[in-house]
């Protein structure tokens, strides 16, 4: 009988947690993004090339090598260089929410870097010309600025990375996914396994997608 | 400390066997594209059909499909393709991995296709459509013959940048158990124990072909397409 599942499987407690599992990863992973492709997008726009290159460069290798390749990398090689991203429980999600903020980070970078090119050049010559130093006038001229043309793109990046948090279930952390798989894999019914872990999904994306449009309106109207 | 194994990486048997993952690897992707590009154009016509019951579950299909992570459709095909498929080709039928793993990419990446053509075909003036039928064209012989082939042209770089999406994505295989690069690096790592130079190493091989084809994509000037196609092919780049 479908839907019996859930009369007959005792430990459905494994959804719920998966997904607030997938739920912190997120917002952590978010936020780590956010700070770190903003540094990376101010080194991108930076008046020195060095700091341009390196910007750069970050933004090439994270965004053309694969997220299960980086998140690879980060739970099974860095225990081998002497590094130890947590105890024995907590090492797989600390890879994750780090392999996560990484990688989109350089896609957060991408948009906060078209924002930033995208302010006229005369703002920052009178900040200059009125006594503010570079960075001064980047952290209340321009970055405040870029605000509102960044804040829908960043949306589909959080979109994105809501989605792809289920790649921490490849490396054993048990999120939403990995909830599914171990259902499934317990009562061999993944129809109502997988459309239950769907429909979760749904429940975290499509809330998201529909708040990206609404602002994505609003700002249109609004400038 | 261990002692590296660099060497490794010049052993022609390594070489080879890491050839195979990687022949695997673009074969998944060129299957994936085909299929979705074919499943991705059908849902771009149905959402832009004029018949409720074409457009309402186009539309559906793609915006439910778009909002689900792809490796959820790819474990999904990977246990579940064989029975789903058994009505069709008999009982005792096994879906071979490789086209699990084919279907739940294409399943995906359809649904970005069919956006991104979709924007394509919206973004030419309507004018056309409306020349090409006061010529006597039919509906579908317009699209063919007017349409399309313009609304193609425009949309190739987009494309062409998902195709890099769609070369990352094809490691989310091995966790089905296609002998792809991943798949091939896990398998020597656990023998060699080595996993630093593994996936350093199984890194610069994506690298060198998605750089390549961004970099391109971008002498296309994915830039000079329209806002709407462009807007469209960048946002679901990331996933």
């Amino acid at each position: 009988m479908p839907g019996g599942i859930v009369l007959e499987f005792p430990e459905l407690y494994l959804f719920p947690s998966g997904l607030w599992i997938t739920v912190q990863l997120a917002i952590l992973s978010l936020l780590g993004s956010l700070v770190l492709g903003t540094l990376v997008a101010i080194f991108r726009v930076a008046p020195a090339r060095p700091l341009r290159w390196i910007g750069g460069a970050y933004v090439e290798i994270f965004r053309n090598t694969p997220l299960l390749v980086q998140l690879f990398f980060l739970y099974f090689a860095t225990p081998y260089i002497g590094i130890y991203l947590g105890t024995r429980e907590t090492f797989a999600f600390n890879a994750a929410l780090l392999g996560l903020a990484l990688y989109h980070a350089a896609y957060v970078a991408e948009v906060v870097r078209g924002g930033l090119l995208g302010i006229d050049k005369g703002q920052i010559e009178a900040a200059r010309s009125l006594g503010l130093s570079y960075l001064q006038a980047l952290r209340y001229i321009q970055l405040p600025q870029t605000f509102r043309s960044v804040i829908p793109p960043l949306g589909n990046v959080s979109i994105a990375l809501v989605k792809n948090t289920s790649l921490a279930a490849t490396i054993g952390v048990a999120d939403l996914l990995y909830a599914g798989e171990i259902v499934e894999s317990r009562t061999f019914r993944a129809e109502e396994a997988f459309v239950a872990v769907a429909l979760l999904y749904l429940v975290l994306t499509v809330p998201l997608g529909i708040g990206v449009n609404w602002l994505e309106r609003r700002l249109q109207v609004a400038r | 400390m261990r002692p590296d194994t660099w060497h490794l990486f010049v052993d022609p048997a390594i070489l080879r066997f890491f050839g195979e993952g990687l022949l695997q690897t673009l074969l998944l992707s060129v299957a994936a594209v085909g299929l979705s590009f074919a499943v991705g154009l059908l849902f771009a016509l149905g959402r832009l059909s004029t018949r409720r019951w074409l457009r309402w579950p186009s539309t559906a299909y793609v915006e439910s499909i778009r909002a689900l992570p792809v490796l959820l459709l790819i474990v999904y095909f990977g246990i579940k393709g064989s029975s789903l498929l058994r009505p069709v080709f008999g009982e005792g039928f096994e879906l071979p991995r490789f086209w699990a793993g084919v279907f739940g990419l294409a399943l995906y990446t359809s649904a970005i296709l069919a956006e991104i053509i979709r924007a394509g075909i919206l973004s030419l003036p309507r004018g056309q459509t409306e020349a090409a039928r006061a010529l006597g064209l039919s509906h579908a012989r317009s699209l063919r013959y007017v349409i399309l082939p313009q609304a193609l042209r425009l949309m190739v770089p987009a494309m062409m940048a998902q195709l890099t999406t769609i070369i990352k994505d094809t490691s989310l295989v091995a966790t089905i158990g296609v002998a792809e690069l991943v798949r091939q690096g896990r398998i020597l790592y656990t023998q060699f124990f080595n996993p630093i130079e593994v996936f350093l190493f199984i890194g610069a091989i994506y690298f060198v072909i998605c750089f390549g084809l961004s970099q391109a994509s971008r002498r296309l000037e994915l830039g000079r397409a329209p806002k709407a196609i462009r807007d469209v092919a960048l946002r679901d780049l990331a996933a």
